[in-house]
């Protein structure tokens, strides 16, 4: 046989274990992640939806689940619980009127500028309808439990770690990542250390700032004595507690919008920056008319990557305060630990409900009202 | 206003991109950056403008000593190649945009944004975003960008090399006339040289750094002052054979030229275009050569010959003849040169040698 | 009308804050920007010099206010180290090897499945039918109620509920036309994430104790691989819609199968894309801790349970809890270290298309 063109085993339709995979490759890619995400996402919500619709009871041989119907959330919203996952409601004073009453203005004239744009849609309308029944709700609870003898559940204190956790995070982070953008020396080495607190365990970062906040034997003690704080117990004060999660959980996170904020910073297209130089532009106008549009889109999605992860806050609650003083720093995450730890299987499982509601409902706002809207612009 | 560059120096660490780059830029009038990639125009502009640091020497806007101050006092437009429009902003808006920054009021900056507009044939678009304009759109509102600021000079960064051919030949028309009007000194950067042909008052030949030529485009053509712009002018290419010039003869594979005058040089470069020869019956003309191939190009035909030089690789001459000139491959020929378009290159340092 | 170009200012503001050209700064501007990037340096590092410190001291320099330089204000001692690497030094080594491999092998297991997920989202278009998926709802939620409420054995539900799945998918499901496209998979992979652990906790736990697995490293593993997965279709989807397609049909031209497509020309472009996300999945199982809590206790127990476990009986014990913060800093930062140029580049794909 002629040696000299020997062609290729011919690739048809092969036989055996490669070609059953190859023809059947689409299914294969994907079916592992469908298969995993069922069995661990789909089914422990079944179960935790079950779950939270019964009493759980240590039996003799083991427990027994008894049918509870909705007295779980019951008790959450309206009964013995309501103090610790809504909160104590304050007397509402004029200040909280005029609040409310803003905010509702604020949410229906946002729902009837919709409306007569000429762009509603069913689908929207609900959307938007339940969105602003949420945000109306958080509005009222926020009033409330501020009010004259008011004080936060797990619920509001959650919501205070992912706003004012989460904007702190974000000016600061982007703030370093204009600062790094900058003509400066030692970029790398900054970069590389501001990255650093994202490596670090957050129960190891709760313990660090246990130490560092202790006003008496830590670090920084000469500073509150020189202010005359040092016998101050911040973990006795609700609002002092909860900044001390806020300022740990921000050491954290911020490395990690630092670094995607500064990655789109030096992405963007260099030529329109030096136009509106030549045009005129200062610093600010620069950054307000050309960075800024430029680098929306990438902080709207960082920033939704970032409230997701915020809702699950734990760690840092846990150790620092362990929820206290009273239940001032109880994420939803802790309480609902808590409420398990007790055997509480299903005061749990229906904490974590509202949860997942509240943050799906905060999350696929953010995400069709602020994301899709700010990436649409660019394609 | 003139634009006076003086020694203008640049190096990017060790390699020194830009050599004493001098030259004056009349008032009103339209020079051109040409030469190819790399060869620093396009750094000669950005110090120009002010967005690159001047390693050495100075530049000038009017009387104005610019070089060390920022790009925004300097009073010069730019348009860049890839027209740094705003995606976010309308037509309106990134038209208006020197505008706003110069704090003009809204109603007067609408009125200016419609004049320019209008010049540029973009009225009917001012409300679209640049995603939703074609090429040869966006590059006009970058064009408007730059003229309603009526700075005192243009600087244009091969603005037209991202449009299609038919546009690209359409727009330099547009270009020519609008700075015609206008009457703004231009600067303009480019590696086509029919752009800079077409469009410039002079153009100014750089290559790795230099300033080889600057002169009026006729000039340059018909009398290159070295080798560089001898090859890098005209399409296709001047014609380059290499001999030797001694004694006032210069001789080169299978064919000698005297000069009529007596110069000694040694390796020497004879040059010539392929419209100032022509294919004759063999045994006639200057250089004897074979036919290696011909192409029809429409109006005429460009004629590829292969010198008997002995060297391995084929090497040609072309010669552009009639649209009806036929020859089959291999044909032995002369070619023909009108003595008058003869130029003579020193081999060496690629000076002209004038005769 | 136009406005003229403003002339140059002058004055004692502008000679701070104007720089003289473009790409250096003015004085005043450098050392704002110098002292902001000083003060966050300091704000990073400062904590972790104090672990570090806190590593050699004894009991006595802790509660004894704050001493700040080894050395000067205290005589730094090994005995934490002593303690936990050589005294104690299996107790801390078996958590160790733990988190070593429950992080490793789930990492690789999540951003191997993941990239998988995400590239056939990328490439291939994917109709499945709605009604096979309320099938499927169907047949798990029959698998649960017989399994907890009826007391069926898991592995007996099991197949009764695939069965029920099958039947329907066959059977009534077909009479329904109502598709998904590959946007509303994509959607629902991603939005696992916004699942709260503490959901997923009890369940899983339930789980894993009645196949007897609680406690053992394949249960840590497959939970740490499952909660990634949404991060790792999320940012590698597209990454891989950036790598043009005419590849993947070029190489399928040269007889290439899909699975040679995917592992020996695509992966290798995706790289940072891997990379940027590889860290982060393993960042985020490395240091998890609520999943931990549920599911581990001896056995499979891994690094964060152990530095809570230093608040013992006898109070929080700092030096040691120092320790092992830092014996868990190291391998991750010298993995990021080795990362580092692919991480910003890896995460902007996602975050600017995604």
């Amino acid at each position: 046989m002629d040696t000299s063109a020997t062609p290729p085993q011919a690739l048809g339709a092969g036989r055996g274990m490669s070609a059953w995979l190859d023809r059947h490759s689409s299914k294969v890619f994907i079916l592992p992640a469908v298969i995993v995400i069922l069995a661990f996402s789909i089914f422990p919500l079944i179960v935790s939806a079950y779950l939270s619709l019964t009493r759980f009871r240590l039996a003799p041989g083991g427990f027994e689940l008894r049918w509870a119907g909705f007295r779980n959330f019951d008790r959450l919203l309206f009964g013995s619980e309501q103090y610790h996952f809504l909160g104590t409601f304050g007397a509402v004073g004029w200040f909280g009127w005029i609040v409310m009453l803003g905010g509702a203005g604020l949410i229906i004239w946002w729902l009837v500028r919709y409306w007569i744009s000429g762009r509603a849609r069913v689908l929207g309308t609900i959307g938007r309808l339940i969105t602003a029944t949420v945000g109306f709700g958080i509005v009222v609870l926020a009033t409330v439990t501020l009010s004259e003898g008011g004080a936060f559940g797990s619920l509001m204190v959650t919501l205070f770690y992912v706003t004012v956790g989460c904007s702190i995070q974000f000016a600061i982070a982007l703030g370093l990542a204009l600062l790094c953008a900058k003509p400066i020396r030692g970029r790398a080495f900054f970069r590389v250390v501001f990255f650093m607190p994202l490596m670090v365990t957050p129960v190891g970062i709760a313990y660090m700032f246990r130490m560092l906040a202790d006003m008496s034997k830590g670090p920084l003690e000469p500073i509150w004595s020189l202010f005359g704080f040092a016998d101050v117990a911040w973990a006795n004060d609700a609002w002092a507690a909860r900044m001390v999660v806020v300022v740990g959980d921000s050491w954290q996170w911020i490395a990690f919008i630092f670094i995607v904020m500064l990655a789109a910073l030096e992405s963007q297209p260099r030529d329109q920056i030096e136009a509106a130089q030549l045009d005129g532009a200062g610093p600010w106008q620069v950054f307000r008319d050309v960075t800024w549009p430029t680098i929306v889109p990438v902080a709207a999605t960082v920033m939704l990557i970032r409230v997701i992860e915020a809702f699950k806050i734990i760690d840092l609650p846990n150790v620092l305060t362990n929820g206290g003083p009273g239940i001032a720093t109880e994420s939803m995450t802790l309480h609902a630990f808590f409420a398990w730890r007790t055997q509480d299987l299903g005061g749990s499982a229906a904490i974590g409900y509202m949860l997942l509601f509240v943050a799906v409902v905060i999350c696929v706002s953010f995400f069709n009202l602020v994301v899709q809207r700010q990436k649409a612009r660019f394609t | 206003m003139q634009v006076t560059l003086d020694k203008l120096s640049k190096s990017f660490g060790p390699v020194q991109v830009l050599h004493d780059l001098s030259m004056v830029v009349e008032e009103g009038e339209f020079l051109v950056l040409l030469g190819p990639s790399g060869c620093g125009k396009t750094t000669a502009l950005r110090m120009i403008a002010g967005l690159e640091e001047v390693t050495s020497g100075r530049v000038h806007i009017g009387d104005r000593d610019v070089t060390d101050i920022l790009p925004k006092y300097r009073d010069a437009a730019m348009v860049f190649q890839s027209y740094a429009l705003y995606p976010h902003k309308t037509v309106a808006e990134n038209i208006g945009y020197p505008l706003k920054l110069r704090k003009v009021p809204p109603p007067a900056r609408d009125k200016t944004v419609r004049e320019v507009a209008a010049q540029v044939q973009l009225e009917d678009y001012l409300t679209r975003y640049p995603r939703e304009l074609s090429g040869g759109q966006r590059q006009r509102v970058a064009l408007a960008r730059a003229i309603i600021r009526r700075p005192a000079v243009f600087l244009m960064d091969e603005p037209l090399s991202n449009l299609d051919a038919k546009l690209r030949v359409h727009m330099r028309s547009e270009l020519k006339h609008m700075q015609n009007t206008l009457g703004t000194t231009t600067i303009y950067v480019t590696h086509d040289q029919v752009e800079a042909m077409t469009l410039a008052h002079r153009v100014a030949i750089l290559n790795h750094g230099r300033l080889m030529q600057f002169d009026r485009p006729k000039t340059i053509y018909r009398d290159p002052a070295n080798l560089f712009v001898a090859s890098f002018i005209g399409s296709p290419p001047m014609n380059m054979v290499d001999g030797t010039l001694t004694s006032g003869a210069f001789t080169g594979p299978g064919f000698a030229h005297s000069l009529g005058k007596d110069l000694s040089i040694g390796p020497a470069v004879i040059g010539f275009r392929p419209e100032d020869c022509s294919v004759v019956a063999a045994g006639n003309g200057l250089i004897p050569a074979e036919i290696y191939s011909n192409e029809l190009i429409g109006d005429h035909t460009l004629v590829t010959c292969e010198l008997h030089d002995g060297s391995a690789a084929p090497h040609t001459v072309t010669v552009k003849m009639d649209k009806d000139f036929e020859a089959e491959m291999g044909t032995e020929i002369g070619i023909a040169i009108d003595p008058a378009h003869l130029y003579f290159f020193d081999q060496g340092t690629g000076d002209r040698i004038r005769v | 009308m136009t406005a003229a170009t403003p002339n140059q200012p002058k004055g004692l503001y502008a000679k701070l804050f104007e720089p003289k050209r473009l790409g250096i700064m003015a004085p005043g501007t450098s050392v704002l920007v110098y002292a902001g990037l000083l003060f966050w340096t300091i704000v990073v590092l400062f904590p972790l010099y104090w672990l570090l410190v806190t590593s050699f001291k004894l009991p006595i320099d802790v509660n004894e206010g704050p001493r700040y330089l080894p050395f000067v204000d205290y005589e730094p001692s090994l005995h934490a180290w002593d303690y936990l690497l050589v005294e104690v030094g299996g107790d801390t080594f078996r958590p160790y090897v733990n988190s070593v491999i429950i992080a490793a092998i789930s990492t690789v297991l999540a951003v191997l499945a993941g990239s998988m997920a995400a590239y056939a989202l990328a490439r291939i278009t994917y109709k499945p039918r709605f009604a096979s998926i309320l099938s499927f709802v169907v047949g798990i939620v029959a698998m649960i109620v017989l399994t907890v409420v009826a007391g069926v054995p898991w592995w007996l539900s099991l197949i009764v509920g695939l069965a029920i799945f099958a039947l329907l998918a066959r059977t009534v499901a077909r009479r329904f036309s109502a598709r998904l496209g590959n946007g509303d998979i994509l959607f629902w992979m991603i939005s696992q994430r916004i699942l709260p652990p503490v959901i997923v906790a009890v369940p899983v736990y339930v789980m894993f104790q009645r196949i007897g697995l609680l406690d053992t490293h394949v249960a840590m593993i497959i939970t740490y691989a499952t909660v990634n997965l949404p991060i790792v279709v999320w940012l590698m989807h597209d990454f891989f819609l950036s790598i043009p397609r005419d590849l993947d049909e070029s190489a399928e031209m040269d007889g290439a199968t899909k699975f040679q497509i995917f592992f020996d020309i695509v992966l290798p472009l995706a790289k940072p894309g891997i990379a940027a996300t590889s860290l982060l999945v393993l960042v985020l199982a490395w240091n998890e801790y609520l999943l931990a809590l549920f599911l581990s206790s001896v056995d499979a127990q891994t690094m964060p349970l152990l530095v809570a476990a230093q608040n013992a009986t006898r109070g929080p014990q700092w030096w040691s809890m120092s320790v092992l913060i830092l014996l868990m800093i190291i391998p991750v930062v010298l993995i990021a270290l080795a990362l580092q140029r692919f991480i910003a580049k890896g995460l902007l794909v996602g975050a600017v298309k995604g």
